[in-house]
């Protein structure tokens, strides 16, 4: 075998759907990547609401932009400091289990019609049900942490769990029955020619939204790790690099679910020009770019938002959110008796 | 150990939010059963200390235990002070110390707003709350030379006179401010998260507020429209007009309003002194007779009081002098005793915050566990000027 037959390999190997979307987009190199995007983002949109600087020296010319990368370098040679009091074993392994699984559902998502890692008519469902782990893991994280700050946190976790999961399901599903379909891809194939889900359903939509925000400590609902009240939540005694991954997990969560807003409200890598669409470089940026506007939304409420009491929060989930996202279900169903989608 | 309902928090010396202080709290699921502040962790013994020191030099020590309140608790003390020395401050003087008074008290509410957001999670409000407290300190640094601790105010007058130019600058900031306090109302006070998380928190009502003793914006929160300046005039309040800023709800959106409103009288206060001061000398006249031809005649150029020998041994004659002083955080009372000698023999001070202190144990009880810092906030306390 020569030389140019095995970089061939090696090429076709990597950009093999069952390799590139784990590994490169939308899995472990774009995660890294735009959680360092968006953490400087974050800080930067605050600054300027706040008028300061935010991150500025690491890169100058680029307004501190690999500031992140300095951070992320300091976290991993900093000392994690395990206490004696913490059940070790479930201590340290937790934020690595956060954040793989996390990680795990952005395996799920299609970047075009014809370049997916999985394809399965029940898509939607392994993604959304792949998300419902990091919950249980922040509650093991608040108890094996010993503490009482992380103790409460991680019942905090555990009671939103209730009040968002229930409602995003059901506004994911809302979604489902309007498409007829539970398969990403073919989800997106319904919305060509502008019908986007967010026109169609738009309470779908804002219910998904703002459960998404829930879900990954966003504000107004930044209630887990509030740290004026319990410190740092269930992630008080983590140090090092462990911390990094648990603050990590929570962005990564974010940006699954806003690939997962973009593919169902937005219209995915819709509108695509149909002499284009055998390539999976202009979708991918499309579907990238998509989720990234709606991440950009999702952080700058930071800097508008105070946070929600914990009682607050779930009388919004059960009292107001999970009543208009069963809304949501019915305004799909009337939208197929009235025959207005397919 | 099956049979505990209730968990004990300690919340603080070393939290986020708790401040130089520890609250023990009795946490049954999210409610609070029942709270207990710990304070004395920045005790500086400043009465105590105050006995060992002469009187020139106990004022940059009752401005140390609370940094964003010097000007009043400086006042207070040179009142009593002038109290025992029979000595009263030309009208100029009075006027440059109430301005000086009221910048400060613009200054401190910022500083409370700013922690009151980071407490609730609003990192903008902080951040604006002391970044907006900077421009009092900038034109109080113009007046005075100092940023925080100004030492400005000398028995029978003050240190400096205005410098040139400063109405000017000083209604540019006063305008600024305004502008900066409907941005406030836009993002933080109307704001409906903050409006929920405040409205009907920690609500305090007004037989309890005077059955505690309770005092400043606190008591007035509450519908009792208590204020010193008005009550028992020092300087040159009586001559200005302004309205105490009073609420009925006594809730903590109540205590953070009428901060607020104060904030705007206190910008009136500053403009009418400003406009009526009237002119003449910045230091009595039997102290400005011991200066030397010399230095008077500096002191006629440049506007700056060289002290007159007098001040380093100043000796009271025997007796005792009360005063009180609205400072930012409520009614200040200083208490000195004198045995005719160069320090006190007994030197009392009665902070706001320690008057207020008794809140947490009244207000924080049966309510979330995420209402401690909201209420914490709206009280405006200070554990530096509590523990004195």
């Amino acid at each position: 075998m020569s030389l140019s037959d095995l970089l061939k390999l090696i090429l076709d190997l990597l950009f093999s759907p069952w390799l590139f979307v784990p590994l490169i987009f939308p899995g472990l190199i774009t995660v890294f990547l735009l959680i360092l995007f968006i953490i400087w983002f974050e800080r930067k949109i605050a600054a300027k609401v706040q008028l300061r600087y935010g991150p500025l020296y690491v890169l100058k010319q680029l307004g501190g932009a690999i500031q992140l990368v300095a951070d992320l370098l300091r976290y991993l040679f900093a000392e994690p400091i395990v206490p004696e009091q913490t059940d070790k074993l479930a201590f340290v392994l937790g934020p690595i289990f956060l954040f793989a699984v996390s990680y795990i559902p952005s395996i799920t998502i299609p970047v075009s019609s014809s370049f997916y890692a999985i394809r399965s008519d029940i898509g939607l469902l392994i993604s959304l049900g792949l998300l419902t782990f990091g919950p249980a893991i922040v509650l093991v994280i608040g108890w094996a942490s010993n503490n009482k700050f992380s103790l409460i946190g991680g019942l905090r976790e555990g009671y939103l769990t209730m009040a968002y999961e229930i409602p995003l399901f059901i506004s994911a599903l809302s979604m489902a029955a309007l498409y007829g379909t539970m398969d990403l891809v073919e989800m997106v194939e319904a919305q060509s020619g502008w019908t986007w889900g967010i026109i169609l359903n738009p309470l779908a939509a804002i219910t998904f939204l703002i459960l998404s925000f829930m879900s990954t400590s966003r504000f107004p609902f930044e209630i887990v790790e509030a740290e004026s009240e319990i410190v740092m939540g269930p992630f008080t005694e983590y140090s090092g690099i462990l911390y990094g991954l648990t603050m990590g997990a929570s962005y990564v969560k974010f940006y699954v679910l806003c690939l997962l807003f973009s593919i169902m409200f937005l219209g995915g890598w819709q509108p695509v020009p149909s002499f284009l669409s055998w390539s999976p470089v202009l979708p991918g940026v499309i579907l990238l770019i998509k989720s990234l506007v709606i991440m950009v939304f999702g952080v700058f409420l930071r800097s508008v938002y105070p946070r929600y009491r914990i009682d607050q929060a779930l009388k919004m989930g059960w009292h107001m959110i999970l009543p208009l996202s069963i809304g949501s279900v019915f305004l799909s169903l009337g939208l197929i008796v009235l025959g207005v989608v397919p | 150990m099956s049979e505990e309902r209730t968990i004990e928090l300690l919340i603080g010396p070393q939290h986020p939010s708790s401040g130089h202080m520890r609250l023990y709290a009795e946490v049954d699921g999210d409610i609070v059963v029942r709270l207990k502040p710990n304070i004395g962790y920045v005790h500086r013994t400043v009465e105590k200390l105050a006995e060992t020191k002469k009187y020139i030099q106990i004022i940059p020590l009752v401005e140390r235990p609370s940094l964003a309140d010097a000007a009043n608790h400086n006042l207070g003390y040179v009142l009593a002070l002038e109290k025992l020395l029979g000595v009263e401050a030309p009208p100029r003087a009075q006027y440059l110390r109430t301005i000086l008074a009221e910048m400060n008290r613009i200054h401190s509410h910022f500083y409370g707003l700013g922690i009151h957001g980071i407490m609730l999670g609003s990192s903008t409000v902080f951040m604006w709350g002391f970044a907006d407290r900077e421009i009092m300190i900038e034109m109080a640094q113009r007046l005075t030379g100092a940023r925080l601790t100004y030492s400005y105010i000398i028995p029978g007058g003050v240190r400096r006179d205005l410098p040139l130019g400063f109405e000017e600058e000083m209604e540019k900031a006063l305008r600024y401010i305004e502008r900066r306090l409907e941005d406030y109302g836009k993002i933080f006070l109307r704001n409906p998260v903050t409006r929920a998380r405040l409205e009907g928190v920690g609500v305090l009502k007004k037989e309890d507020a005077i059955r505690l003793g309770i005092v400043g914006p606190n008591l007035r929160a509450s519908g009792v429209p208590y204020d010193v300046r008005k009550v028992q005039p020092y300087c040159a309040y009586p001559e200005i007009e302004f309205d105490v800023a009073v609420r009925e709800e006594g809730d903590s959106m109540a205590r953070v309003l009428v901060r607020v409103e104060e904030i705007r009288q206190s910008m009136r206060i500053i403009r009418q002194a400003l406009k009526k001061i009237p002119d003449g000398p910045i230091l009595a006249e039997n102290y400005l007779k011991m200066i030397p031809p010399k230095w008077k005649e500096f002191m006629e150029k440049k506007g700056r009081v060289k002290f007159p020998a007098i001040m380093v041994n100043l000796r009271p004659p025997k007796g005792e002098a009360f005063s009180r002083v609205e400072a930012a955080r409520g009614e200040l009372v200083y208490y000195i005793i004198s045995d005719g000698g160069t320090t006190p023999y007994r030197f009392r001070m009665v902070t706001p915050s320690f008057r207020n202190v008794v809140l947490f144990e009244h207000l924080i009880r049966e309510c979330r566990v995420a209402d401690i810092p909201a209420i914490y906030g709206s009280l405006d306390y200070f554990p530096p000027e509590a523990d004195r």
